[in-house]
């Protein structure tokens, strides 16, 4: 385990923020640490779960930071299914 | 004064041009001092300015402004005017004071420099009236403050800015170093005195006083008019730097000089003055949007400008007119959000009739930004103020040093895309916000590649402890300091009230 900074942003917030995650949290866990400095914030909720897509592919949510092979400051676009 | 009229003895008095025989060129004129940019010394020797004035007639001037200003300054600072300024226009004066006093003390050593290592005599002789203007308006911008610190405490910030390592200071210290604090003369007749002067701040300023005088502020007008009326006269060294550059066959040099410092003159204008313009400013006192502004008095009239030499449009311009819809409406609502950390109370400027007033010059305001300030007022009606408040950071631009805003831009319908650009050089990841802020680092990594961005030091280790509270410490800022709604978020329920 090893702490991980990341570039994230909640589609439809206005800013890129820093987030700190865990290079070994699966994936709805870094959606999770990435929204929560916007959802409910800047960005209105909504029931249903948020997904983490790099590269503009979203990635599976057994995946991790370290299993995809992601480097630090990596931009993580999250995004409602 | 002298006996004979001006013009039967400037010529003469002012061409003390001669040729070097003890010193060469290069030991006479540094390269990194006065990049002559391959132009021989006797073409500079036909520098022209438009505008003449001797140092008598300087002297007598400039002592006439200052006891005019003097004497509206003496009977304001002791009147209750600054109290009752509207909360909006205290936030952009206490913006503008830091981020321009001591900057404009540091363009004081831009112009000394020309006035050393500028390459005709004629040129140098005006830049001296530059250096004694800018050490003028340094000195003014920091002592009106000064007058009014036991009204406003955080006025010191006149001062204290460019001391510290503030984000927006950074950013601003960013752009004026290479701008005139650390810029060759040549290069900084074109992009200080002509790209950034007469592109923006004299046209700029003409519109700040005027709005100073309607919203009752007579000190800061009087004080800023004072200042155009020098900054007319001594950015008319770019045009005749720029003639010889474009006569020499030198325009692809002028053009590269003017692209690389209008884009950045625009990143730090946008976060300055547009949050003044569309927010900060009483909307009974707004004349322009700022969009207005930019396409009528900034866009137009400068391209009319440089065309007149024979340069082009920069090759970004339409990312430019594309940024003016939406960029300082994100930097507005970066700088409200992450408040705590400026030396100045920002307003939200978001009630009903500001709302109103932004739809109407920004068709779709509501749809595109109006969304993120009612997830806040619910918030703050709901009575929980604090979720308006950062727990993190915003990763900001390694070429502007300003938040990077793109989600803003692709959720408005104005980009493509919401990702950042990145560049990976010699190992290191590099973020930018836009092409034309990633094109300005390129274009001379090696004198930017070193620079640490406010997160790149929070990551490196340098702000410790990594908090909000070890970065505000960081940046300067006391608890007393930090900035907060100015309105107290009468805003949110203004808006309630109304929807109710």
């Amino acid at each position: 385990m090893a702490m991980f900074p990341v570039q994230g942003f909640v589609d439809g917030d206005f800013v890129v923020v820093l987030a700190l995650v865990d290079d070994t949290d699966p994936m709805p866990v870094v959606a999770e640490k990435i929204a929560y400095h916007s959802v409910g914030k800047r960005v209105a909720a909504q029931d249903r779960p948020l997904k983490v897509k790099r590269d503009g592919v979203v990635q599976p949510d057994d995946a991790t930071l370290a299993s995809v092979g992601a480097a630090p400051l990596d931009v993580l676009e999250v995004v409602y299914a | 004064m002298p006996a004979l009229p001006r013009s039967e003895w400037y010529d003469l008095t002012r061409d003390m041009n001669w040729d070097l025989t003890y010193v060469t060129e290069d030991q006479a004129f540094p390269p990194a001092l006065s990049n002559s940019f391959g132009v021989p010394a006797e073409d500079w020797w036909t520098w022209d300015e438009p505008y003449k004035i001797a140092y008598t007639e300087y002297v007598h001037n400039q002592a006439g402004k200052d006891q005019g200003l003097f004497s509206v300054n003496n009977v304001v600072s002791r009147s209750s005017i600054f109290e009752n300024l509207d909360p909006g226009w205290k936030a952009a004066i206490l913006a503008h004071y830091g981020a321009i006093a001591v900057a404009e003390y540091q363009a004081s050593i831009g112009e000394a420099r020309m006035a050393r290592f500028g390459r005709a005599a004629a040129w140098r002789n005006m830049a001296t009236y530059g250096t004694l203007d800018e050490m003028r308006h340094g000195q003014l911008q920091t002592y009106f403050p000064y007058q009014a610190l036991n009204k406003e405490p955080r006025l010191d910030w006149a001062h204290k800015a460019y001391h510290t390592n503030e984000w927006g200071i950074i950013a601003a210290r960013h752009v004026f170093d290479d701008m005139f604090t650390a810029n060759d003369a040549v290069s900084t007749a074109i992009q200080l005195t002509f790209t950034f002067e007469t592109g923006f701040t004299n046209l700029q300023f003409l519109g700040m006083a005027a709005d100073a005088m309607k919203v009752g502020d007579l000190d800061f007008g009087a004080l800023i008019s004072s200042i155009q009326t020098d900054e007319a006269r001594h950015a008319q060294q770019g045009e005749p730097t720029l003639k010889v550059l474009v006569k020499a066959g030198k325009t692809d040099t002028a053009q590269n000089l003017l692209d690389k410092m209008f884009w950045r003159a625009w990143k730090l204008f946008s976060l300055l003055t547009g949050l003044s313009m569309d927010y900060y400013t009483p909307i009974e006192h707004r004349t322009h949007s700022f969009k207005e502004f930019m396409e009528e008095f900034i866009n137009k009239q400068f391209i009319d400008q440089f065309r007149d030499f024979g340069l082009e449009k920069p090759w970004y311009w339409d990312q430019l007119l594309n940024e003016m819809n939406w960029v300082h409406h994100a930097y507005h609502l970066g700088v409200y959000f992450w408040r705590p950390t400026v030396w100045w109370n920002p307003v939200a400027g978001t009630g009903p009739e500001e709302r109103a007033w932004l739809e109407e010059k920004y068709p779709g305001w509501n749809d595109s930004f109006g969304k993120y300030w009612d997830v806040m007022g619910d918030n703050v009606r709901a009575g929980r103020p604090e979720l308006t408040l950062p727990e993190t950071f915003p990763i900001v631009c390694n070429s502007c040093q300003i938040p990077v805003c793109t989600p803003a831009g692709y959720a408005a319908g104005y980009l493509d895309s919401p990702l950042p650009y990145q560049l990976v050089r010699d190992g290191r990841k590099y973020t930018f916000c836009s092409e034309p802020c990633q094109w300005v680092f390129e274009q001379t990594p090696e004198q930017f590649a070193g620079h640490l961005s406010i997160i790149d030091r929070l990551l490196g280790g340098i702000i410790q402890p990594p908090t909000i509270e070890g970065a505000l410490a960081y940046m300067g800022l006391s608890p007393e300091e930090c900035g907060v709604d100015g309105n107290d978020y009468a805003w949110a329920t203004a808006t309630a009230s109304k929807t109710a």
